[in-house]
Order: C-alpha cells, then sequence, then structure tokens
C-alpha cells in the first residue's frame, strides 16, 4: 500500500474518536464505518470484478436478518457471544450471495444487472408478507447481551466492536486481492471471455466473488443491527442499494479506499444536512452527477491528481492554484446551495397558499436573513457568488497552464545543455 | 489414422439454416505443423471455434488425444492441453504484461479457488511467468499496460497466453496479420521454435510462412476440406488451384 502512514494515521484517529467526540457524533461515526465496509464490499463486485449490481440491499439486509435471529435465539440468549454476531451475518450474506450468485452470474453486463436489482426487489416485496422471518412491517427487534465483561450498553463499546470488525473485514478484503483469486477477480473484469481459454471455470469464480462481496455485505447489515437492534424490511429498500452504488462511484472505484471514503462523506453529510435541508437527495444526486462529469475516478481520484500536481511542481507554486480552485469550490457551492434552499422554501405547499393572497409574495427566512424572491436583488446574490467562483475557476486553470508551459520549455532547454 | 493427436470427423455446424461447415475430416499428428487455408468465409476460423470449444457442432466428432471433446466448454478442453490464439487480440488490455502473463500461467499451479496464499510470494509462478516473457521476448515490457504495446508486441503476448499451460496442440488464428514483413520473418522463426515437441494448427493468409514452417496442408473450401497434403501435393493440386485460380498457391 503506497500510503501506509496514512493509513496507520487514520486508524489511530478512529480508535481515539470515544475520547473526542460526543455520543450523537460517535453514532454517526458507526453509521459512517458500516456505510464505507458496505461500499468497499459492493466495490469488490463492480471495480474489482466488473460486474454492476444494482442490488446489493439484499445481502446487506440479509445479514441484518440474520443476525437479528442469531440475536434473539434461545430466547434472547443468543447463538453467538454479542462480539461475534457478525459471523452470523457473513454466514447469512455467503449463502444467499452464493444462491443467488450462481443465477446472477449465468449471464453479464446489464443482463446482470437487472437480475440482481429483481433479486433485491422480490425480497423487499415479500419481506414485509413472512411476518415470522421479517416480522411484518414493524420488523424484529432485540437486545445486545453482555459479554466478555463488556455491557454493550454505552455507544462507545458498540463502536470500538464496528470499528474493529470494518478494519478486520477491509484488511481481509485488501489482503484477498493479494491473492490469485484476487488477481484473477481483474481478470475477469477485463477479459472473462479470455480466461476461459486459459483454463479457468469462469462461471464459478464469478459466484465465487459474488458470494466473498455479499458475505462482506452481511457483516455490514449485521453490524447495523447491533447498533440499532431491530432490524426492519426496508433494509431491502431500493435506495439502500443505489446509495452503496452512488457512495462507491462518489469515492472512485479504482482506488481500494476509494469507496470508504465516498460512503464515509456521504453519510456524514446525510446526517449532518439532513435536519436542515428537505433537499438531501437533491443534493446526493448532484454530487453524483459532477463527480461522473467532471471526476469519472472520483475522490480519490482527485486526491491522486493533487499528489501527483505536487510531486511535479512542488507546494510554492501551486498554493495560488489551490486558493482559487478550494475559493470557486466553496463559492459555487455556495450559490447553487442559495438556489436550492430558496427555491425549494418558494415552492413548498405553505408559501405557495401564503403566495396565493399576498401581494406582494412575502419575503422568505433563510441563513438568519429575510429574502424577497420577487426582488431582483434576492437573485443577484446567488449569480454574483457563481460569477466569481467561475472566475476562480478560469484563474486556477490559467495558473496551471503557466506552471505546465514554463515546465515545458524548462524540459525542452535541458538536452542542448547536457550535449 | 493412428498416431493422431487431434482427429475430426464428419464436422458440421449451421446457424440457422444456413450449414456453414459442411462435414469436415481432420486428423493433426502429434508433432506436425498443420496449416489450415483456404479462401475468405470458408470457415476457417469457425472450425477453430468449434475445436477450442467457442461454438459448439451441429455433429460429428472431435477427439483429442483419444477423447472426445465436441461439446466441452473451453476451460475443460484447454485443460486436456489444447490451448488457442484469437485472430483479434484477445488479453487483458487494462493489467501489466507480466499480470497479463501470470494469469495465464497461475492456472498451471492450480490457483483458480486459491485465495489463502499471496501471489507474490509464489516464486515458482514468478520464474515460470519471467521465463515465457522472455521466450516471447517480451522481458523489458514486463510492467507496461498490455492495451498500450504495439500490434506486434500484443501478437506476442496473445501467443504466450497460449503457450502458458504448455499445451500439446496450439492452435493459432492468424498470427501474422498486420504484421511488418521483418515481424513476420521473426514470428515465423518463433513459431517453428515453441512448436517444437508439440502440435500446431495454423490458420494463416500468408503462403511464404505457410508453405515454409508446415509439414501438411489442408484446404477449406465453403465448409469442406478439399485436400490434404505435403506442400508440394497442394501446390500441384487441381482442385486447389482452381479453387484459388491459380493464384497465390500455384507459384
Amino acid at each position: 500500500m503506497r500510503h501506509r502512514g496514512l493509513v496507520g494515521l487514520g486508524v489511530a484517529a478512529l480508535i481515539a474518536l470515544p475520547w473526542i467526540l460526543s455520543q450523537g457524533l460517535l453514532n454517526a461515526s458507526i453509521q459512517m464505518l458500516i456505510a464505507a465496509l458496505f461500499a468497499c464490499a459492493y466495490n469488490l463486485l463492480s471495480g474489482q470484478a466488473g460486474m454492476l449490481s444494482f442490488g446489493h440491499a439484499a445481502y446487506f439486509g440479509v445479514g441484518a436478518f440474520g443476525t437479528v435471529h442469531a440475536m434473539n435465539a434461545f430466547r434472547g440468549a443468543g447463538l453467538l457471544p454479542t462480539p461475534l454476531l457478525p459471523v452470523a451475518g457473513a454466514v447469512a450474506g455467503l449463502i444467499i450471495g452464493a444462491i443467488v450468485g450462481w443465477f446472477a452470474t449465468q449471464r453479464t453486463g446489464p443482463y446482470f444487472a437487472m437480475i440482481t436489482l429483481a433479486i433485491a426487489e422480490l425480497l423487499h416485496s415479500l419481506a414485509p408478507h413472512l411476518r415470522g422471518l421479517f416480522g411484518g412491517e414493524a420488523g424484529v427487534s432485540t437486545m445486545r447481551m453482555p459479554s466478555l465483561g463488556l455491557t454493550f450498553g454505552s455507544t462507545t463499546q458498540v463502536y470500538i466492536l464496528v470499528l474493529a470488525w470494518v478494519l478486520a473485514s477491509l484488511l481481509a478484503l485488501y489482503l484477498y486481492m493479494l491473492t490469485p483469486v484476487g488477481r484473477l477477480t481483474l481478470g475477469l473484469r477485463e477479459n472473462a471471455h479470455r480466461l476461459r481459454f486459459l483454463g479457468y471455470n469462469v462461471h464459478n469464480l464469478s459466484v465465487l466473488v459474488f458470494s466473498v462481496s455479499a458475505m462482506f455485505s452481511g457483516i455490514a447489515g449485521s453490524l447495523q443491527v447491533i447498533n440499532n437492534e431491530a432490524a426492519n424490511y426496508v433494509v431491502f429498500d431500493s435506495s439502500v442499494s443505489a446509495s452503496v452504488v452512488l457512495n462507491t462511484y462518489i469515492g472512485g472505484v479504482r482506488v481500494f479506499l476509494g469507496p470508504a471514503l465516498g460512503a464515509a462523506l456521504m453519510t456524514f453529510f446525510g446526517y449532518a444536512v439532513s435536519d436542515l435541508t428537505q433537499s438531501w437527495l437533491l443534493y446526493q444526486g448532484i454530487v453524483f452527477a459532477l463527480v461522473m462529469v467532471f471526476m469519472p475516478s472520483g475522490l480519490a481520484g482527485l486526491f491522486e491528481k493533487s499528489e501527483s500536481l505536487h510531486r511535479r511542481f512542488g507546494a510554492a507554486p501551486l498554493a495560488p492554484f489551490f486558493a482559487f480552485a478550494l475559493g470557486a469550490a466553496v463559492l459555487i457551492i455556495a450559490g447553487a446551495v442559495f438556489v436550492v434552499e430558496l427555491m425549494q422554501r418558494m415552492f413548498s405547499q405553505d408559501y405557495r397558499a401564503l403566495a396565493t393572497t399576498a401581494r406582494p409574495w412575502p419575503p422568505i427566512p433563510l441563513f438568519g436573513r429575510q429574502w424577497s424572491p420577487t426582488s431582483p436583488e434576492t437573485w443577484l446574490v446567488p449569480v454574483v457568488s457563481i460569477g466569481v467562483g467561475a472566475a476562480c475557476v478560469f484563474l486556477a486553470r490559467h495558473v496551471l497552464f503557466k506552471l505546465q508551459d514554463r515546465q515545458e520549455s524548462r524540459v525542452s532547454a535541458t538536452p542542448f545543455n547536457q550535449h | 489414422m493412428n498416431n493422431a493427436i487431434l482427429t475430426i470427423r464428419n464436422l458440421r455446424k449451421s446457424f440457422q439454416q444456413h450449414e456453414i461447415i459442411r462435414g469436415v475430416n481432420l486428423d493433426v499428428m502429434a508433432d506436425e505443423r498443420h496449416a489450415f487455408i483456404g479462401p475468405n468465409g470458408a470457415g476457417k476460423s469457425t472450425v477453430f471455434n468449434l475445436i477450442s470449444g467457442n461454438l459448439t457442432p451441429t455433429s460429428g466428432e472431435i477427439t483429442f488425444c483419444g477423447q472426445r471433446i465436441d461439446g466441452m466448454p473451453p476451460q475443460d478442453i484447454n485443460r486436456l492441453g489444447l490451448a488457442r490464439s484469437f485472430q483479434i487480440t484477445n488479453i487483458f488490455p487494462r493489467l501489466t504484461v507480466f499480470e497479463n502473463v501470470r494469469l495465464a500461467v497461475a492456472r498451471a499451479h492450480r490457483s483458480q479457488y486459491n485465495f489463502w496464499s499471496f501471489i507474490d510470494r509464489a516464486p515458482r509462478i514468478r520464474e515460470h511467468t519471467e521465463r515465457l516473457l522472455e521466450q516471447v521476448r517480451l522481458e523489458r515490457r514486463m510492467s507496461a499496460i498490455a492495451g498500450e504495446m504495439t500490434y506486434s508486441e500484443q501478437r506476442s503476448l496473445e501467443i504466450a497466453l497460449a503457450l502458458a499451460l504448455d499445451p500439446k496442440v496450439i492452435l493459432l488464428d492468424e498470427p501474422m496479420a498486420g504484421m511488418s514483413s521483418e515481424e513476420t520473418l521473426y514470428m515465423a522463426e518463433f513459431i517453428r521454435a515453441i512448436t517444437r515437441g508439440r502440435a500446431l494448427l495454423i490458420v494463416e493468409h500468408d503462403m511464404k510462412v505457410v508453405f515454409s514452417i508446415t509439414d501438411r496442408i489442408s484446404v477449406l473450401v465453403y465448409g469442406e476440406v478439399i485436400a490434404t497434403g505435403k506442400p508440394d501435393e497442394i501446390r500441384n493440386n487441381a482442385k486447389v488451384k482452381e479453387a484459388y485460380l491459380g493464384e497465390e498457391v500455384a507459384r
């Protein structure tokens, strides 16, 4: 791993979190860790093996329900001690993953994607009717049992349990890629047809990769149940399948920890922003669309790019570039958020009702001020903000081009000095 | 034939109503270099696809080392010791050359389901990979991305992949297509070297190569073998001359 130091620092920070964060933020961290593991498990299948699944909620959910039943086994005594409960989720994910994978991997490309989608939807529509297994619409609730001298009553203890499982799982997923089967997984993505003529049974290999991905997704689902002490059929919802796809691609599929990064960030924003805005899903969609259009290698790709720039030009000459880029990002985001929030309030039912009677339209409170939607000054704010942001983009590009020009002229000058 | 390693009897293949392969019979000896020639659209590549398991025959028998292989999946045929290359370069484009060959080599070291050991810690796989890269003269291009190499380098890689399992029979589908005359010369020498001790079945349009490196030639026209024999016999065969309108072969 190239960034061994950075990863070590990150792990140390994660271990220190319970002593730094409030309970609320620690709970958000638990959800971020779970989403990160789910995204990495998903990326094994979609990024590394090249099989785009649109129904990974199925294995997350199967892991969740497997765990809830393991916890409730023997009249609540539990099938396994609390720290080992994710094993139940892993086994459930692995078994269902192997069965579904055997069918789904008979086909590739869009057909494969449709089969995975159909199976997740099947579970989602079936679950509320199977009261015994999925607890109907209410779901199944449970209790964490004390174990190994720990009560698992506090958020901190749950956090440590989740962290240990997530780190161990990520390490296992990373090491998997270094084994012969891991390398074959890449071959599967690159050219499955050729693998067959090298003597490999491609179907068995696909089922294996599918099952491993489902197993780690099951562990993620399991950790969520341990945290929530309940499982409900909504874990099979298509939005769960969709968000893991979005998180993975926002983070970047080409770098191992890219999906984890994407999932952690998006989960955090979801936690931080969903109380402040009703348009969170819109923002999520905008972020995904922008990432796909402007940086298809995701956030991880953005880091790699700035790293290579840094290596090429050094920190000091790049400072103005990064200052302009940061300024552009802040201003354009601020302008866009202003427009979205103002429009959302303008088109809300309450305001529509007000606006039919009041002349002129009453001002809208936003960010601690009153804004009149009919006044041009109101709309001038985002226009100026985005305009200045765009100018910053232009300046940032200009700085970068100048740096490149200067380096190229230096490179083309060197041969004369050498000879 | 008694010491034939690959026997094809009355092989037929139809796509919808059209019969493309219309009763092919062929014997490839254990240590011969056998060429498969014929005008475009005669069905040469289709026969390759039928032998290697890419397509299933409509009827007929294909026997390899005394075992029926018609209708078997490609990976099983490959494991018995029959490997092939492809006319259109068929590699792992975004992986390095080393990784490409290692994927092929790893199969010989029973790695299909090995997820408990690190591939970097398997010296036998590495040595085998390096040996093969040397053999196809790609040892210096080991860390290049396969899809970014020159066409002829990719053709060499294609053959390295086919050689990885040390097959008893190797099928090469137009290995010289698109190569310069210099590269063709090298490739002909190369094919001679790598097929020592194994059987070769080659489809090739370059007649100079075909007549210089092969022991026997079969001529396929409209899905039927119209003649099989030594290069001289084929050159003087009236039916072959007719099929080719006396052009290249008769020279």
